[in-house]
């Protein structure tokens, strides 16, 4: 390394402390030539000195041609300002690894990158314009974030499940419906949502205990799970026997039918129900309400509809499926 | 104290040179059309920006800060509301899962956003008014829009203030950039600007 020709004010230990620097140092002069790499540098992109050192930053490192590293670079040296590559928008912008003794099993590490132009006054003491390129390793701070996020998402979605019935609770419906309802909109597409209640629950509860009623509630449950199948589609307990269907992509006359398949296989389940004044078994009611994107409705409208059209089954005689109206 | 409107116009029309390169570089960075656009600019008290934020809703801001020295020192602040700076980290890294908290990774990313917009923003000012500065790296920083802005200083303290809105594909983003200014530099903005009109007429 041919060292700039002023005097040289540098302490014994300088060159010490930066090739024991856990980080990665480049220095660039002028002409993007690399006039300095630090030995953490050196050993994470496996490169000896004599490969790098006076040769151009391009030569060394070819992959960052075009890259948003190059383009940084550019407007660095022309800005005078210093600037960041985040990890984030670019995981790994060098060929920079974890040195590991498996071949062939190296890991690019996440990088964050800091690009620094010598100022003015510092240029003019030092005859030369160099760019300092710092690289940090951020591959532990990046998986211990996304090992976090991880877990928060499982969480998140332990804490929208209904413990009785394992559908989404009042919490996912809360969360889901809203944003069902923007996609929708944006997609142009209808969205139904079908409200359920399990006709007479209180009097089967009355005659059969609330452990049969719990498992009556599963077994309702698992139908509507059969039924509403595709991935978009959300069922969710709402109250004490209400459960709530929301069906992306559904006309009203489509979501009719599904409807009426639940009331079906309900049926078909023939569960006992003495108190029941429409059959001899459990039976439901259900309403159903559909958003037209281009309608204004809020998803407490879509609900109240949903609700309106469940108690017109219910005065209807139950056991049946009432709206969209 | 204040900037005549046809300083104030000047300085609109020399700020948006460096706006639309931001725009260009964040363009490039999303890998989809990214516009900004500068509504208002003005002279105005630290107080009145937060008071303006605060009705909008926006107590809590997330902030990235540059200093800037030459013949007028400054320290360049982009304030957006919280909620916002998520779903703009989210629109640049192009991710479908919503964000909750801007994370220390987040953070950074936002940085390197801010750290593009200020710079090109500060590169045009300077080519136009031939000035020159030094820059500092960009650093985050979340809390109340009070905390954020009198890190040092006092509420009545002036700023030039910039409304930037980005519009990115459907998202529309409300970001404030102020630069916090003495009254020296305030002086020098306005010979500056006084300056480089006299060249022109």
């Amino acid at each position: 390394m041919n060292a700039p020709s002023q005097p040289c004010h540098c302490h014994p230990w300088s060159a010490w402390v930066l090739d024991h620097l856990q980080l990665g140092l480049l220095v660039l002069d002028a002409h993007d030539t690399i006039v300095f790499a630090n030995h953490w540098l050196l050993t994470h992109a496996n490169l000896t000195s004599d490969a790098v050192l006076g040769k151009p930053l391009l030569e060394v490192f070819p992959q960052i041609q075009d890259s948003a590293f190059e383009r940084a670079l550019a407007l660095t040296v022309a800005s005078g300002y210093p600037s960041l590559l985040s990890q984030t928008l670019h995981p790994a912008p060098l060929p920079i690894f974890l040195p590991t003794s498996q071949r062939g099993n190296d890991k690019l590490l996440r990088q964050s990158i800091r690009i620094i132009p010598a100022s003015r006054q510092d240029s003019a003491l030092m005859q030369q314009s160099y760019t300092l390129i710092q690289i940090n390793d951020v591959t532990q701070p990046f998986m211990r974030e996304r090992l976090l996020k991880a877990q928060a998402g499982r969480l998140k979605g332990l804490a929208e499940v209904d413990v009785l019935t394992e559908l989404g609770n009042r919490r996912r419906l809360d969360e889901v419906l809203p944003q069902a309802m923007r996609s929708a909109r944006k997609a142009a597409q209808p969205l139904s949502l079908v409200m359920f209640d399990v006709d007479y629950f209180k009097q089967f509860n009355d005659s059969y205990g609330h452990l049969a009623g719990d498992d009556c509630l599963r077994q309702v449950a698992q139908r509507l799970r059969e039924v509403f199948r595709r991935p978009q589609d959300v069922v969710a307990r709402y109250g004490g026997e209400e459960m709530v269907a929301v069906l992306p992509e559904t006309h009203g006359q489509a979501a009719r039918k599904l409807t009426q398949q639940v009331l079906h296989k309900v049926y078909a389940l023939g569960i006992p129900h003495r108190g029941s004044a429409v059959a001899d078994r459990v039976t439901v009611s259900a309403g159903v309400a559909v958003y037209e994107p281009g309608t204004e409705l809020s998803p407490e409208d879509l609900l109240k509809a949903a609700d309106q059209a469940l108690y017109q089954a219910k005065s209807g005689g139950r056991n049946q499926v009432c709206g969209p109206m | 104290m204040n900037l005549s409107p046809l300083e104030l116009e000047t300085l609109a029309e020399v700020f948006n040179v460096g706006v639309g390169q931001a725009a260009r570089a964040l363009s490039q960075l999303a890998g989809t059309t990214v516009q900004l656009n500068v509504p208002r600019i003005d002279v105005v008290s630290k107080l009145n920006v937060s008071t303006e934020l605060i009705n909008q809703g926006a107590d809590r801001v997330c902030a990235v800060r540059q200093l800037f020295s030459g013949v007028l020192s400054t320290e360049a602040v982009l304030m957006f509301p919280v909620q916002q700076s998520l779903q703009l980290v989210q629109m640049m890294v192009g991710d479908d899962v919503p964000l909750e908290q801007l994370g220390e990774m987040e953070q950074e990313a936002l940085a390197e956003i801010g750290n593009i917009l200020l710079n090109a923003v500060v590169s045009g000012v300077a080519d136009v008014f031939k000035l020159q500065f030094e820059g500092s790296l960009p650093y985050v920083e979340l809390g109340p829009v009070k905390d954020v802005l009198c890190a040092q200083g006092e509420l009545t303290d002036p700023v030039l203030s910039l409304q930037i809105d980005f519009a990115i594909d459907s998202l529309q983003i409300h970001g404030f950039l102020v630069f916090l200014l003495d009254l020296e530099s305030v002086e020098s903005l306005r010979t500056t600007v006084q300056h480089f009109l006299g060249v022109l007429a």
